[in-house]
């Protein structure tokens, strides 16, 4: 039971960890005055 | 403090500077491709994991490859520690790791931290020292290594947000730099007499006749990826100070060089990249004024030692024969100096390993490591994760610079505007909000006061080290809390996680938003960021943030105990 906690988690925080990367994408873009794009 | 002691942190000083450059080309050019010695071994690698080399990732790709490789290897570990005693290469019949220790010694070992909770002589089996834990010191320290040079490539180049191929990055990096690094450093240490065997353990007889259980082990070619990958978890419980892991005071000198040559040669790679070697220089002149500072103060309270034992009568004056000072908790071996030393730069790298206890260090030799760590781990660093700290800080440091003058601030060329500075203080502020929430939630919960062994300001320092440890993926311990519960087990693998991958995502963003933008010719407007007053100006940027941030939780803990000493009070 508390194997699958652990693995659950684990999963669970990876998974933050790239909505976290699609928040600071959405943020760049929104906060990116001046940012060319080639 | 003696003149033999101060040659010796002036002889390492000096062979810290002279691997700088050397390292730092080397490093360069396994990374921009051009050293090919490997080359068919790399492209079996690429062809049986299906990996394109020439596919240069956007960051958002590169940071969710990064996060895939370490989920799935943190996974992979977790189960194999929990299946340890029906695995091979396991004489001792070591049980299944206890599933809190499984979750948090993955955690600990993927993110580059290390933070042992239990003994490894008496929990591992052999298969999970080499298999697990060894994999995880090669590819946590080339992760990190990767990350660095990925925001060294989104300084350099404009490239719309692409930042190079993790899977190269990694493959390289363990490849050339750690596996070859960590081959020769494990014949020297051989060479001093660090064991590597697969014998059983030995039964030794003691002069006062009883028993002892001398544990062995493949130990130097995991001492040697420890100290080079700044991973630091030992073989041994004792770590550095047990003998087999650290017998003379070469192995203890080569220890110590190995920890710094990558995140020292790591500042002249950076230098060649943005084509502004002095900028690298001026990065490695902050790191090594911070770790003069730090070793200078460490040495002097360790010498000073306890005035309390003075005041009882114990000779505390060095002699041929004593080392005086403070000696709790050191090896004789090693003595005051190299104790400090080692101490100083254990924690100003993210290694972990110790060759003294240091929670035996008075109060204010305590404070060194703490700080070193709660600086952000940037005084050289941990491998990479050093650099981008401190890149992260000079950003900030233009960024400021350029509202004294009413100019928009560049870095190397790059203009630092709104989203640049929100994820440079995105990675700043996530270090100090883990350590502290997590911090005063044990300071207050009766879980978290049930792992102390000292009470008063101590027990806070002890807390306090151990989410410092984590979230900075240092790794060290203050050895006085006990730290092997579900509570602790769980809170400090969650530290190590956030410490690593909560502040290398806003890196890689910072990483992937600066190649989008075009290099801007310097101008009389530009913050020059060679001269000695960008170091100056840097070096209060970091000391601003960084100690002060921590200033009140530190003034509860090791300060006031050192003010409690000198009344004659100890905890």
């Amino acid at each position: 039971m508390r194997d699958t906690a652990y693995v659950v988690v684990t999963i669970v925080f990876f998974w933050l960890m790239i909505a976290y990367v699609r928040g600071c994408e959405r943020l760049g873009r929104s906060g990116g005055e001046g940012g060319e794009r080639p | 403090m003696t003149a033999n002691g101060w040659l010796q942190i002036l002889a390492f000083a000096a062979a810290v500077l002279a691997v700088t450059k050397p390292a730092g080309i080397y490093l360069e050019r396994v990374y921009d491709g051009s050293l090919r010695w490997l080359a068919p071994v790399e492209r079996v690698i690429y062809r049986l994991c299906g990996i394109d080399p020439e596919d240069d990732q956007h960051w958002t790709r590169y940071a969710a490859a990064l996060l895939l490789f370490s989920a799935v290897s943190m996974l992979v570990t977790y189960a194999a520690l929990r299946l340890q005693g029906s695995l091979p290469l396991n004489p001792f019949h070591r049980a299944a790791v206890p599933d809190r220790q499984a979750f948090e010694t993955a955690a600990s070992f993927t993110t580059n931290t290390n933070w042992q909770s239990y003994s490894g002589e008496t929990t591992m089996s052999y298969l999970s020292q080499m298999m697990q834990l060894a994999f995880h010191n090669f590819t946590s320290a080339a992760c990190g290594v990767a990350a660095a040079i990925a925001l060294a490539r989104g300084i350099a180049r404009r490239s719309g947000g692409r930042i190079g191929n993790f899977w190269t990055d990694l493959i390289r990096g363990t490849l050339y730099v750690f596996l070859p690094g960590s081959f020769v450093l494990a014949l020297l240490l051989v060479q001093q007499g660090v064991i590597q065997n697969f014998a059983p353990y030995v039964t030794a007889h003691t002069l006062e006749g009883a028993r002892q259980v001398l544990a062995l082990g493949p130990v130097a070619s995991q001492e040697a990826i420890k100290q080079l990958g700044t991973n630091g978890g030992g073989f041994f419980n004792a770590n550095a100070a047990h003998p087999f892991e650290n017998p003379t005071p070469w192995t203890d000198f080569l220890s110590m060089a190995a920890i710094f040559v990558i995140p020292a040669g790591l500042t002249y790679t950076f230098g060649r990249m943005v084509k502004n070697q002095r900028h690298g220089w001026a990065l490695w002149t902050a790191m090594f004024a911070l770790f003069a500072g730090g070793v200078t103060t460490a040495y002097w309270a360790e010498a000073r030692g306890n005035p309390i034992h003075a005041a009882r009568g114990v000779d505390v004056v060095p002699t041929a024969t004593n080392p005086g000072g403070n000696m709790e908790g050191k090896e004789v071996r090693f003595g005051i100096a190299n104790s400090a030393l080692y101490a100083t730069v254990t924690t100003d790298a993210s290694c972990g390993a110790v060759n003294s206890m240091h929670d035996s260090f008075t109060p204010l030799g305590g404070l060194v490591p703490l700080v070193n760590i709660q600086l952000g781990e940037l005084i050289f660093g941990g491998v990479g994760s050093g650099l981008y700290g401190m890149i992260v800080m000079a950003v900030l440091t233009v960024f400021i610079a350029g509202l004294m003058v009413g100019r928009t601030p560049e870095y190397l060329g790059k203009k630092i505007q709104s989203r640049e500075v929100q994820m440079a203080m995105l990675y700043v502020l996530i270090f100090p909000a883990v350590i502290l929430l997590f911090t005063a939630a044990s300071a207050l919960l009766p879980q978290g006061l049930a792992g102390l062994n000292n009470a008063g300001p101590h027990g806070l320092s002890e807390i306090l080290y151990a989410f410092s440890s984590v979230t900075g993926n240092n790794g060290s311990a203050f050895a006085g809390l006990t730290g092997s519960t579900t509570y602790y087990n769980t809170l400090l693998g969650l530290g190590t996680l956030f410490g690593r991958f909560a502040m290398m995502v806003p890196m890689l963003a910072l990483a992937g938003f600066l190649s989008e933008r075009k290099t801007v010719p310097e101008s009389a407007g530009t913050f020059p960021v060679t001269t000695p007053l960008f170091v100056v100006l840097l070096l209060g940027v970091i000391l601003i943030v960084g100690a002060l941030t921590f200033f009140p939780a530190l003034s509860l803990g090791p300060i006031v105990e050192h003010l409690l000493m000198g009344l004659g009070k100890v905890f």
